[in-house]
């Protein structure tokens, strides 16, 4: 204990365990005027504090990190409907009597229940087929036209593994900025940060290994463009 | 923020918890994106990857849905939502680092820089932090990146007081031994310690 009292003040009890909460303020008044006193008359105390101020000092220091909780609160709310649903029918007492107690013939039943099911989606499988060739080809894709969100100039796919910190310097690199996104596919809405023209930042965008996929938003007018 | 501003925040708090005990889906949207930056900062310091930043806080709220009729107010809503994150986050830290994918140095987030505060301490200290025990260094990180305070810590981690106060002891005399800048040492190693 000699050893901890050299390093962490004068180790007398009850002032050099409560340092960290005299410092991040949430001690209660009493317990910092007790503290105020002893440091008041304590040099190594004081010393302790100092010290442990600059640890605080560094471990408060602000992230660059912009995060975007839209997107993630989307997955959580999937995942709590398709729990829902599981849970309905695994939790309530009857269902896990009924699952346990299933006679023969109710086995039979569903089994002819599911093949009845089975064909009925065959037979409408075949008609959505000549239905879809009847009809144009319907589909969705990253540049096809939608709500853009505000400022948006370019749609990006980053390399799912990609760290924040990567994605942010990478945006910082050619001065863009997230607008929306990820969407259900993993796109970003990036808008410029500067007067970039859009067509250099969609290079260096391009250039990066971690970048899936750049392309123009379509109509968009960004920095570069004449009107 | 002010002590009325704060009573405030917790009584909005609890509302919301009892409407998504009630199945309200709009108010765990409220409370999600009320705590999601919060949590966000803090898991991140931990780990780098957005994913399991991300994985961490929906496994957290994913809880607050199931267990908000649980709660009976012995705490703050705040308190109980952070010592869900606890659990969560030290579970995941465990499975990562028994994968060997725990957060190297190399991929730690990058701190601004403080102009008052050097970058070769910056650089001690994300290497000291990265080497304490993970419970230490949760206890740390809750007092200085949160602000919690010791009685708050005990609730989120679910110790007593004085085992919180050993684990800050320990972690604080463990950083003084990585920082010779700071505590004066040679920056070894220190000898583990429970």
């Amino acid at each position: 204990m000699s050893e901890q009292r050299g390093r962490l003040g004068c180790g007398q009890p009850g002032i050099s365990a409560l340092i960290p909460w005299y410092v991040n303020g949430s001690i209660d008044e009493s317990e910092r005027r007790r503290i105020d006193l002893h440091l008041s008359e304590c040099a190594l105390c004081r010393d302790d504090l100092e010290q442990e101020r600059r640890v605080y000092q560094g471990m408060t220091a602000e992230t660059n990190i912009a995060y975007m909780p839209a997107a993630s609160l989307k997955r959580l709310q999937a995942r709590i409907d398709g729990a829902g649903g599981a849970d309905t029918q695994a939790s309530t007492p009857a269902a896990k009597r009924s699952a346990r107690r299933m006679p023969w013939q109710a086995v039979m039943a569903a089994s002819i229940a599911v093949i009845a099911v089975a064909l009925s989606l065959l037979a409408a499988d075949r008609w959505m087929q000549v239905r879809a060739r009847a009809a144009a080809g319907s589909y969705y894709t990253v540049t096809t036209p939608a709500p853009r969100a505000s400022g948006e100039v370019i749609r990006a796919v980053f390399a799912p593994a990609i760290t924040l910190v990567d994605l942010q310097a990478i945006l910082d690199e050619a001065q863009l900025r997230i607008v929306a996104g990820p969407s259900e596919a993993g796109v970003y809405s990036l808008a410029s940060n500067s007067q970039r023209p859009v067509a250099s930042a969609l290079a260096l965008l391009r250039a990066h290994d971690q970048v899936r996929f750049a392309e123009r938003t379509p109509f968009s007018v960004g920095p570069g463009d004449t009107p | 923020m002010t002590i009325q501003a704060k009573n405030s925040a917790r009584e909005h708090d609890n509302e919301l918890l009892v409407a998504v005990a009630a199945g309200n889906r709009r108010a765990l949207e409220e409370l999600y994106l009320g705590y999601h930056r919060r949590l966000a900062r803090f898991l991140s310091r931990f780990t780098a990857r957005y994913e399991n930043v991300e994985e961490i806080i929906n496994d957290t709220f994913m809880v607050v849905w199931q267990s908000a009729k649980d709660f009976r107010g012995a705490s703050q809503v705040s308190t109980w939502i952070i010592g869900i994150a606890y659990r969560t986050a030290l579970k995941s830290l465990r499975r990562q680092k028994n994968h060997n994918n725990a957060l190297s140095l190399d991929e730690s987030p990058q701190q601004t820089t403080d102009p008052t505060f050097d970058a070769e301490t910056q650089d001690w200290l994300r290497q000291g932090l990265s080497r304490l025990p993970i419970e230490q260094r949760l206890t740390l990180e809750l007092a200085y990146h949160l602000g919690h305070s010791l009685e708050e810590i005990a609730a989120i981690t679910d110790c007593p007081v004085g085992t919180v106060k050993a684990r800050m002891f320990h972690a604080r005399e463990k950083l003084r031994q990585y920082l010779p800048s700071l505590g004066g040492g040679r920056g070894d190693a220190p000898a583990s310690s429970p």
